[in-house]
Parts: C-alpha cells; sequence; structure tokens
C-alpha cells in the first residue's frame, strides 16, 4: 500500500493511475491519522517551491511528515518538485526546505544565446553511477520526462543515484538512507516510469 | 452456455450430453445446432455438407489446387495495367493475414482494405501495419464516425438480436466492393475456409442490408451518414453491374489455421490473441459474452468441430474443451462496452434479461433474395456470390 | 543530450477524430480512446489534443473526454481548443494535462495568458499560431483559420513569450494534411527570433522532413499529424509512429 501525500499540489490522479497499472494500491490522503499509519510515502509536487513549502506549513503534516522520514525512516520518493523539496533550500523561494537530504536546489542558469531553453522539458536519459533497489535495471537507454527549471545539488557524490545531462551534469536521482528523490515525472514515463514505480514499490 | 458433462453411453461409441443432447459421432455438433439430422452412422448433415464441399472445390487435392493457380492466372491477366490486380480485406487476424502472404508469394499486386469500426485493438492495427509494411501492401480504410457506429451497435443490443457484429461484416464487404470499384478491380479474395471454421449453422443468424438499416431507424437516434451500408439495388449493381467477382482461395488449397499463426509469427513478429476473432472488441464482446449469456450460443464449437475433421485435435478433447471451459473474457471488456455505448449498470441487465429476438422479428430482404434464386444461382455459378451466399440467402429456412 | 520531441498532434471535432487538410476538409480517423491506447502500446514520448473547431463553434473543452484520455495515457498531455478562461485552464491542468494550448483566446486575451503562465509555470501554456502565406509574407488567423489578426507573425510570437507563454506551437495552415515539408522558412525566422521553443506543425510526410525542420528550421520539436494516422499519402487510415531507430540515426547526424 503506496500512500501519496496530499497537501495541495500535484498532479496524484495520474500517480495513481500509473500505480494502478502496475497493480499497487494507492490512498491519496492529507490526513493526519492515515499518514500516521503509511508505510511507504509518495511525496508529489508541481509548481513552485515557495507555494509547496507553505502549504505543508499550513496543512499541519509537517510534523508527522518528519516524524515517518526521520523517525521512523519509512521509505519515502519524492518526484519533480517533491524531489527539491526534500532539500534544505531552493534558489527559487526563501521559504526553506524539508531538508531531508543534505543538498540544494539551484537554478538552470544559461548564457543569453545558448541554444538550451529553460525549463528543461522532454525526454532525457539517466545515467547510474551506482546500484541501488529504486535503479534495479536501469542503464544508460533508460530515460524519463522532465520539466523543471530548478536542479538539485547532492553535497555527498554518493547520495547520487543517477545523473542527467542537460548543459550540466545534474543529479536525477538521489537517495540518502530511505529518502529518495527523482526530478522526473514517472508518471508521465510510460514503461520507464512504470519501471521506478515497480523499484520503489517492492523497497 | 453449455454447462453439461459429456459421457459415453453404449458400446458403439456414441455421445450425448447431459441434457440428453445426441452428438455427431465424428464432430462435435450436438442438438443444440439448429436445423441438425444424423444419418445412420450418426454423423451429422454439416459433416456431410462439408464433405460435398471439399468434394466439389477438390479442397488441398492437386484438383482444387490447379484450379486457384488459374484463378491466380485470371487475376494477374484481368489485373494488367491496373494500379492492384485483387482487393484482400484485413482485419489483422490470422487468415486475412496469410492470405496477403499467399498473394504475394504468387505474384498477385493485392489493395488491402480494412474497415475500422473503431473498436479494434491496439494489437490488431499493430499487426496489420506489420504485414503491409513487410509486404509492401498498400492498404485502404473507411473509418466510419464513431458515434454513428455507437448507435448502431446500441440500436442492435437494444433490439435483442445477436447479429451486432453484422454491421461491421456487412461494412466491409461493401468497403471491399467499394476500393475494388475505385481502381478498377475485379476480385476481392476473402480469408473464409469452410475447413477452418466450419459452416455457420443455418436458421439462427442472418443479416442483410436492410435489416440493419430497420433496426437502426427503429431503435437508433444518430443518422447514418458515414456508416457504408449496403442496400439491395447497391449489391446488385457490384455484383450484375460491376460484375465484382468473389473468391475463397482457402476453398481450393490446403489451409491450416495454426500453422498460418507460426508462419505469421515468425515472418514479421505478428501477434495472436488469445482466441478466436479477439482483435476487435466488439467481436470480443460478442463471442466471449453476449452470445453464450443471452443466446446460449458458444461459437467455439465451429472450429473445434472443423479441427476434429481436420484430424488436429481428437474429438474427445474437443469436446473437453468446449464442454469444460467457457469461452475467454477479457477483463475490462463489459466496462468499456457500457461506458463506450453509455448503458447503466442496471439498463444493461436488463437488456440482457430480456428475451432474444431473430431476424425475422425485423424487415430484411430475405423473401426478395428467395424470390430471386434464379438469378443469384446465375451469379453464384459466375462467382459473383459466394456459394454459401447462396444456399443461405436464397432458400427458405426450415 | 535532450532528444528532439516528436509529437502526434490529433485533432478532435465533437468527439469524433479527424484529420484536415489545409484546415478545410477532413477525413475520420477514429475514436480516441481506442487511439490513444495504440499511442500508449506505441510508446510515444506526448501526445496533443487539438478541438479544432471549438473556438469558432463556441464551445468549451469536453471536461468528459479529457478525463477519459488522461486516465488513458502516461505520457506528457497537451491540449488546445475552446480554453477561453482561467478556470478552463486550471481544470484541465488538475486532470492531467500538462499543458494548455491557446490560440484565439491568447489572441484575444493577452492576461489570460500571463495569469496561466503566472499561476502554473511557463512551461503549462503554450500559445498556438496559425499562419498561412500571402504575396506580403504571412498572414495570422485565428478561430480555425476564418479570421486573420492584423498582427506580424514575429511580433505576436515575440508578445506571446513576453506575455509568458512557454513554448509556441507554429502552424502552416497551407502545408497542414500536404505530406509536403514543413514550412522550415517560417519555422526558423520564428525560432531564431524567441527564446521559447517552438514546436513546427503542418506538412510532415516524412522522417526527412522531420531532420529538416529540426537542423535548418531551428525547430525544438515537431508535431505530426496525417504522417501518424494513415499508411502513406492518399491511402488507408492505420495508427502507426515512425521507426525510433531511423529517428533516432537520422536526427543525430
Amino acid at each position: 500500500m503506496m500512500t501519496i501525500v496530499n497537501y495541495g499540489m500535484g498532479n496524484l490522479g495520474s500517480v495513481q493511475n500509473m500505480f494502478k497499472r502496475i497493480g499497487v494500491g494507492t490512498e491519496i490522503t492529507g490526513d493526519i491519522n492515515k499518514i500516521e499509519k503509511a508505510r511507504k510515502l509518495l511525496l508529489p509536487g508541481v509548481g513552485a517551491f515557495g507555494a509547496a513549502m507553505q502549504r505543508i506549513e499550513e496543512s499541519g503534516l509537517r510534523n508527522i511528515l518528519d516524524k515517518k522520514a526521520l523517525v521512523e525512516k519509512i521509505p519515502v520518493l519524492g518526484i519533480c518538485l517533491g524531489m527539491q523539496l526534500l532539500t534544505r533550500s531552493s534558489e527559487e523561494a526563501s521559504l526553506p526546505g524539508l531538508g531531508w537530504i543534505p543538498a540544494q536546489t539551484l537554478k538552470f542558469s544559461f548564457p543569453g544565446n545558448s541554444a538550451l531553453k529553460v525549463p528543461h522539458m522532454g525526454w532525457n536519459n539517466v545515467h547510474p553511477l551506482k546500484t541501488s533497489k529504486l535503479t534495479a535495471s536501469f542503464n544508460d537507454e533508460t530515460r524519463f520526462y522532465f520539466v523543471h527549471s530548478y536542479y538539485v545539488k547532492a553535497d555527498n557524490e554518493e547520495d547520487v543515484l543517477t545523473t542527467t545531462h542537460y548543459g550540466i551534469d545534474f543529479d536525477s536521482i538521489i537517495q540518502h538512507e530511505n529518502i529518495y528523490g527523482a526530478q522526473f515525472h514517472p508518471e508521465k514515463s510510460h514503461k520507464f516510469g512504470m519501471r521506478l514505480l515497480e523499484n520503489f514499490a517492492r523497497i | 452456455m453449455p454447462d453439461s458433462l459429456v459421457i459415453e453411453q453404449n458400446t458403439d461409441s456414441t455421445y450425448q450430453t447431459s441434457d440428453g443432447k445426441r452428438i455427431c459421432s465424428r464432430c462435435i455438433y450436438d442438438e443444440s445446432v439448429p436445423s441438425i439430422t444424423f444419418d445412420h452412422n450418426g454423423i451429422c448433415n454439416y459433416c456431410h455438407m462439408i464433405d460435398s464441399l471439399i468434394e466439389e472445390y477438390q479442397t488441398g487435392k492437386p484438383g482444387g489446387e490447379n484450379r486457384i493457380l488459374e484463378i491466380v492466372e485470371r487475376i494477374k491477366k484481368d489485373g494488367k495495367g491496373k494500379a492492384y490486380d485483387c482487393v484482400v480485406g484485413v482485419s489483422g487476424g490470422t487468415d486475412s493475414s496469410y492470405m496477403l502472404f499467399w498473394a504475394i508469394k504468387n505474384n498477385l499486386r493485392p489493395l488491402a482494405v480494412h474497415y475500422d469500426n473503431t473498436w479494434n485493438t491496439a494489437i490488431a492495427t499493430e499487426n496489420i501495419r506489420k504485414i503491409l509494411t513487410h509486404l509492401k501492401v498498400d492498404l485502404y480504410t473507411h473509418v466510419v464516425n464513431n458515434k454513428e457506429m455507437d448507435d448502431i451497435y446500441r440500436s442492435f443490443f437494444l433490439a435483442g438480436v445477436p447479429e451486432i457484429d453484422s454491421p461491421t461484416d456487412l461494412a466491409l464487404a461493401e468497403i471491399m466492393y467499394r476500393a475494388a470499384d475505385k481502381y478498377g478491380i475485379k476480385y476481392v479474395l476473402e480469408g473464409h475456409s469452410f475447413v477452418a471454421e466450419g459452416i455457420t449453422p443455418l436458421g439462427k443468424n442472418y443479416f442483410d442490408g436492410r435489416y440493419i438499416a430497420s433496426i437502426h431507424k427503429r431503435f437508433g437516434k444518430v443518422r447514418m451518414k458515414t456508416f457504408p451500408n449496403m442496400p439491395f439495388w447497391t449489391f446488385i449493381k457490384w455484383i450484375a453491374l460491376k460484375r465484382i467477382k468473389k473468391i475463397r482461395p482457402y476453398w481450393y488449397m490446403k489451409y491450416s489455421k495454426e500453422n498460418a499463426k507460426k508462419f505469421l509469427a515468425e515472418e514479421c513478429g505478428w501477434q495472436y490473441y488469445k482466441g478466436h476473432h479477439l482483435e476487435n472488441r466488439m467481436t470480443a464482446f460478442n463471442h466471449s459474452y453476449y452470445f453464450p449469456v443471452k443466446f446460449h450460443i458458444d461459437y467455439r464449437n465451429n472450429t473445434l468441430s472443423a479441427a476434429v475433421r481436420a484430424g488436429e485435435i481428437s474429438r474427445e478433447r474437443a469436446l473437453d474443451e468446449y464442454h469444460n471451459n467457457i469461452p475467454y473474457l477479457e477483463p475490462e471488456l463489459l466496462e468499456y462496452f457500457k461506458k463506450r455505448l453509455e448503458f447503466t449498470e442496471e439498463e444493461f441487465k436488463n437488456i440482457m434479461n430480456q428475451p432474444p429476438k431473430y431476424w425475422t422479428d425485423y424487415p430484411t430482404y430475405k423473401k426478395t433474395f428467395e424470390i430471386l434464386r434464379p438469378f443469384f444461382y446465375i451469379m453464384m455459378k459466375a462467382s459473383l456470390v459466394p456459394k454459401s451466399f447462396y444456399l443461405k440467402y436464397c432458400f427458405p429456412v426450415k | 543530450m535532450l532528444k528532439t520531441r516528436i509529437i502526434p498532434c490529433l485533432q478532435l471535432i465533437n468527439e469524433s477524430l479527424v484529420k484536415t487538410v489545409k484546415f478545410n476538409k477532413y477525413g475520420y480517423i477514429g475514436d480516441y480512446i481506442n487511439t490513444v491506447r495504440i499511442f500508449n502500446e506505441l510508446e510515444v514520448d506526448e501526445l496533443c489534443f487539438l478541438d479544432i473547431r471549438a473556438s469558432r463553434e463556441r464551445r468549451t473543452p469536453n471536461i468528459e473526454i479529457l478525463h477519459q484520455i488522461a486516465d488513458e495515457c502516461f505520457m506528457p498531455l497537451s491540449y488546445g481548443g475552446g480554453i477561453n478562461t482561467f478556470e478552463s485552464a486550471k481544470q484541465i491542468l488538475s486532470i492531467g494535462f500538462e499543458k494548455v494550448i491557446l490560440n484565439t483566446a491568447a489572441a484575444k486575451n493577452h492576461e489570460l495568458v500571463t495569469k496561466i503562465s503566472e499561476h502554473f509555470g511557463a512551461q503549462a501554456i503554450v500559445v498556438s499560431i496559425d499562419v498561412k502565406k500571402n504575396m506580403r509574407g504571412y498572414q495570422v488567423y485565428i478561430n480555425d483559420g476564418t479570421e486573420k489578426l492584423h498582427i506580424d507573425v514575429l511580433d505576436w510570437a515575440k508578445q506571446a513569450e513576453q506575455l509568458g507563454a512557454g513554448e509556441i506551437l507554429l502552424t502552416s495552415m497551407d502545408r497542414d494534411g500536404t505530406w509536403s515539408g514543413f514550412d522550415v522558412e517560417i519555422t526558423r525566422t520564428v525560432a531564431a527570433s524567441v527564446g521559447i521553443p517552438v514546436i513546427a506543425n503542418g506538412g510532415a510526410g516524412s522522417i526527412e522532413h522531420i531532420a529538416e525542420v529540426v537542423k535548418n528550421g531551428m525547430a525544438s520539436a515537431v508535431a505530426l499529424g496525417s504522417m501518424l494516422v494513415y499508411q502513406k499519402k492518399g491511402m488507408g487510415v492505420l495508427v502507426n509512429f515512425p521507426d525510433k531507430e531511423k529517428l533516432e540515426q537520422i536526427l543525430e547526424k
């Protein structure tokens, strides 16, 4: 059973649909009691860092989420903006992030005449740096759908599971103990997304 | 849905179903098949019909093989100077897909024709694409407006008759004629095989253009604009005026569905479905649910009997498969059907439970076909209508 | 490196899937859900749906259909057709679509573009520009090609970018449904004058056309219509997608 955290931002329906397609039951909830009982958490997110952190604070879920992630250490996967929220801060906003992974979120910035446009939008490959349960069976041909203007940089290289190249090599999948982050949209990455979510469900 | 276990009766090895219906001693048709009779050896009239067709067409024998090669030569000759010399109807299924290979192997230049009733599965579309790309054959399609098609299906469902898939069959026939006419082609190749599929029992199933029109008039709401119906005079135009012939190569040559499937898979990665006709969701609904549940018909006895007659499986195994297993029903098929045709769960159940109706309850051209029997006899002799059409349409049903 | 996006662009009229030629006559392609399922199986990277007559017929998006489509797809989706209020855009983005495409509404209501962009991010809004060649250059049209917009195409593209559009969908009305290749010239002109991605649309007939508009037309992405729903020019309906290996090869050169 997968618990998808509903704090008011993010396309929860699509994520739930994909889990359903691979045969994993999910509940979408913003209820403290349900989150309390969760065994695995998925933290979605679409939109702006500042607005999202504010929503989380306002939802009253901050304490229970911290507890599940840092004390009980259940597996947590943050996707898209959800991955950025796991970091301690973002150049996008003044509010701090959840700080569950030692990392920060930075803005893509290319010289004015660059052919690279921001946001980074489209399919791109991930390059595994090490093996892990989340990235089981991934190789350099594995690809996902990205849409983001900011990227994550983990403090420690051993927390980086895969990198992706877009002007620079940024961290596309990270892991720190029980906390995982994926920058792309698995629910929009058909068979590749399904593979990632299947792997996460098995952890 | 035949629920009966089979028991052996006498030392002479005759069988009957547990509710006392006699079974043919050669194939597995039993007394529930309409218009069935048994001879003194217990062999049914359908077996005899197939035997006499095999005799007449010399199916799989040198006589038949030669005959079809002669026909092939005539097709090539008549097709000289034209873009294509024959039309082959394709559905993504085994018979029609293999027919394309056969046509190319014999140096014919076919135009593939597909009628898209908008209920195709992705497998079917992909199979069609793979074969056409592999063989470099051009495709002609007619796609009906999905809303119109759904309205016609709705009408048939509401009418309570079994022939819910017949609009597709008639539409394909009409489309093949139109495609042939567009390119000046005089031959339509059909993948029907009485050896591989048996003969559909006479009586219960029937359709023609008037049947479809009258049911739609009574129960339909969307005007028929893109649906290619075949009214009587259009039919006459195709056969008597345009003189487009129908050829069924499998009536002459050796054909095994099993071998065809293997061949197709090896040649171009073609995929098979979990049962007969499941390349299209409406056909799947029909065979896996509608027929068995509402009309207590299970058409698997056709192909199973054919397999027994051809010596491909034993009669015991066929009986076992038929009576002890039910047709495969894809899990979300019913939901798809109800959702797409806009029936609530309750409406759907009610209609399924209503007593069945038959073609005799609605206006058709049947009487006209019977009156014109001599004319259609001539058409049959000239290969302008198949013999099975002549037998089925031009004689009164007992 | 980032792959060029190849986007099937499906046209809806009422509830049927169609394909137009030069924005005029059209042929039936089939049922939209069925077609979506097939593209799902073909694992295309993105899908775009346009209800091309919506503005002209003063219809708003059919949310029921969009819901069904979104439930069926596991790739990025964009939708355009009759979106002329913020609420409407918001609703579509919340049911599983990544982007909304505005054409007529963008031209008539600049604030709407900005509002959607500010609220959902620039990447969520695409401004669609339809152009037709005339003696003086290119004429911009709205309302499914029936009404002229009196602004130069480059000025409008730049303005759209300033208003907050994340992408431009540039459609050549002349080339639509003709299989004769994209209008590389206008694509390049527009792409060179804006900093946001330009999606070339209208006229694709072969993989070579795709390569041409990407390399010479500076297109960041390519929309395909007829090529993906017909077996070949003038032949029957058959939903398909070009061989991915061939695409990669020709785009990499």
